[in-house]
């Protein structure tokens, strides 16, 4: 029988995070260091890292709230544009940053109203309205966004006077994953990760123990939103180049199947996943029809064959769940 | 006996052509324990989702413990210390019986200290399951489960629909052996099919019949009440 002394010890699972966190963010920073030999791959991982942060995100709204936003890429852009559109008129990147992401928060929070009605699949249905509206936004506001064309020759930020070098901004993104990592991690940890997962596996009884179902689920789109929006302004100044397309529904299938893919409601699933797709799609970049033909595959094998994703394949008992449990379970056991 | 808990003042609801309840009154005082029986169908389930807010009444209006519920969502009614269970058993299958707690706690109206969970846990026999879960124990240990999460929120009022359920009749013995100690805990309003149940825990019986309030009164009364003998006893297993 499990004892109180026992489960006050600290949680083997905060443990257990430690050592792979550790292992992340030495590679993630050491990455850019041994690429730097290399540009070309260096990009590749820079970009890897851009989408580990937006799996993150996705994975906060689709692993552990159960809601399955087909309009994150939307949000990135809305962020993107704002970004580029405020350095453009001499705003500094790392104040326009925080002004971009705010704004795709708001947006992705406003956007997310739907899902306090709309129950699993409707949801993801309405959400898949929005991106498309979103996207058709991006068209016709060309005024700010320079429409279908895109904008291109978007600068690495300067830092001091200075303009970046690649190896510096590859860091940049490098620390953003670790950090959206960690943030994920500290989330899931706490007493909001324990109620996001309530109303994961069952909103009304969660309602009836005294949730704010539809507090949280804001709660939950603001942050998710904040991890599109970040990621969509370190996006843009690295490829230099945004259009719709940038940030189109395929863009939103493409970080929802990492996380699918990985392990949706694990940590490190989703991290997985945006490494094994991420370069993958960008090196089939030019053969769009193999490229279309493997995604549309994976997203069948993913759903028919491994719904828990491949971190759910060899961890499906053992749900990482929320905050380290601070309850005894027996006190018979103790006398 | 005399502090009135519960106050349902003539509470309609209707779905589309079917009037599942129609203007029913009825006050719970604190420590009272209420039975509620009625054929399938009448209607009892819809109540306590009203109470609970799960339902939105089309008239009538529901003051638990002095405070009017109207317009109330469910977390904010489970937080003035109302709570409920289902007739189908709910739990987080996919989280252990730890974690179920846990969130039970996390936004409960008054937390239970993780003694004081040790203790609830070790009176409903399911401590030896904790790490178990939730959905791998059996329909009983789910509803102990249950229980013990609605325990450790220290409610006020305990609605329980059809709390033996599916249970067998060694297993409804013990059930009844827990209610009938869950009434020094917190004040108990009790649907069953069972009169068994209702016969060994009410203190006051409510009949509901096709969404109206057929009778009520003293289990002993209403059980040998002509009407509800002809209208439901008859036809029930009692
Ligand atoms: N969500 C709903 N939508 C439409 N009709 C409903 C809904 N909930 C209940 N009803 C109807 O309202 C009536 C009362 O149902 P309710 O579930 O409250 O009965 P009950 O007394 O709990 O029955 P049982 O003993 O079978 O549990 C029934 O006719 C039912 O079909
Ligand atoms: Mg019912």
């Amino acid at each position: 029988m499990t004892t109180v002394a026992e489960t006050k010890d600290p949680s083997p699972r905060s443990i257990g995070h430690g050592l792979p966190l550790a292992c992340f963010a030495a590679v993630a920073f050491a990455t850019p260091f041994l690429l730097s030999g290399n540009r070309y791959l260096a990009f590749v991982a820079g970009v890897t890292m851009i989408h580990i942060l937006w799996a993150s995100g996705m994975n906060l709204l689709y692993g552990y709230t159960g809601l399955m936003p087909l309009m994150f890429a939307g949000l990135a852009g809305i962020s993107a544009y704002m970004v580029v559109g405020l350095t453009a008129a001499g705003w500094s990147f790392w104040l326009a940053l925080p002004v971009g992401a705010l704004a795709a928060s708001i947006a992705g929070t406003i956007l997310g109203l739907p899902s306090l009605r709309l129950k699993g699949f409707y949801f993801t249905l309405c959400s898949l309205v929005i991106q498309t509206v979103v996207t058709l936004a991006f068209v016709y506001f060309s005024g700010l966004t320079n429409g279908d064309t895109g904008i291109s020759q978007i600068p690495l930020p300067s830092f001091a006077g200075t303009p970046l070098s690649g190896l510096a901004y590859d860091l940049v993104l490098a620390a953003s994953a670790v950090i959206g990592v960690v943030i994920l991690m500290v989330i899931v940890q706490s007493t909001l990760g324990r109620r996001l997962i309530a109303i994961r596996e069952d909103d009304e009884l969660a309602g009836m123990l005294g949730i704010n179902v539809t507090g949280y689920k804001m709660i939950a789109f603001f942050i998710g939103s904040l991890f599109a929006g970040i990621g969509g302004a370190l996006y843009a100044p690295y490829i230099g180049f945004i259009s719709p397309r940038s940030f189109d529904v395929l863009i939103s299938m493409n970080i929802w199947l990492m996380v699918a893919f990985g392990g949706r409601g694990t940590i490190w699933g989703p991290v997985i996943g945006a490494v094994l797709l991420a370069p993958l799609s960008f090196l089939l970049q030019e053969y769009y029809t193999v490229k279309d033909v493997l995604y549309g595959l994976l997203i069948i094998v993913v759903i028919v064959a491994m719904p828990g994703g491949i971190a759910g394949g060899f961890k499906r008992k053992r749900r990482e769940a929320a905050a380290p449990v601070d309850v005894a379970a027996s006190r018979r056991s103790v006398k | 006996m005399k502090d009135i808990l519960l106050d349902v003042k003539a509470v309609s609801k209707r779905f589309g052509g079917v009037a599942a309840l129609k203007g029913i009154d009825l006050i719970q005082h604190r420590g009272e324990t209420l039975g509620m029986i009625g054929p399938n169908g009448s209607g009892k389930t819809t109540f306590v989702n009203v109470i609970s807010g799960h339902t939105k009444p089309n008239a009538g209006s529901v003051s638990f413990d002095g405070h009017s519920l109207s317009g109330s969502n469910p977390f904010q009614i489970a937080k003035s210390g109302l709570t409920r269970t289902y007739q189908a058993v709910r739990v987080f299958g996919e989280l252990t019986v730890r974690e179920n707690v846990a969130t039970a706690l996390v936004d409960a109206r008054d937390a239970a200290s993780p003694d004081a969970v040790a203790e609830i846990a070790d009176w409903l026999r399911i401590s030896h399951r904790f790490d178990a879960r939730a959905g791998s124990l059996t329909l009983m240990e789910q509803r102990q489960v249950e229980l013990l999460m609605r325990l450790v929120q220290k409610p006020k009022l305990m609605m329980l629909d059809e709390p033996v359920g599916g249970l067998s009749s060694a297993e409804v013995r013990i059930m009844i052996g827990v209610l009938s100690e869950l009434k020094g805990r917190c004040t108990i309003f009790v649907i069953e099919h069972t009169m068994k149940v209702i016969r060994e825990l009410a203190d006051k019986v409510v009949v509901l019949m096709a969404g109206e309030k057929l009778a009520e009164g003293p289990p002993a009364q209403i059980l040998s009440d002509q009407r509800v003998i002809d209208q439901y006893l008859g036809t029930a297993d009692a």
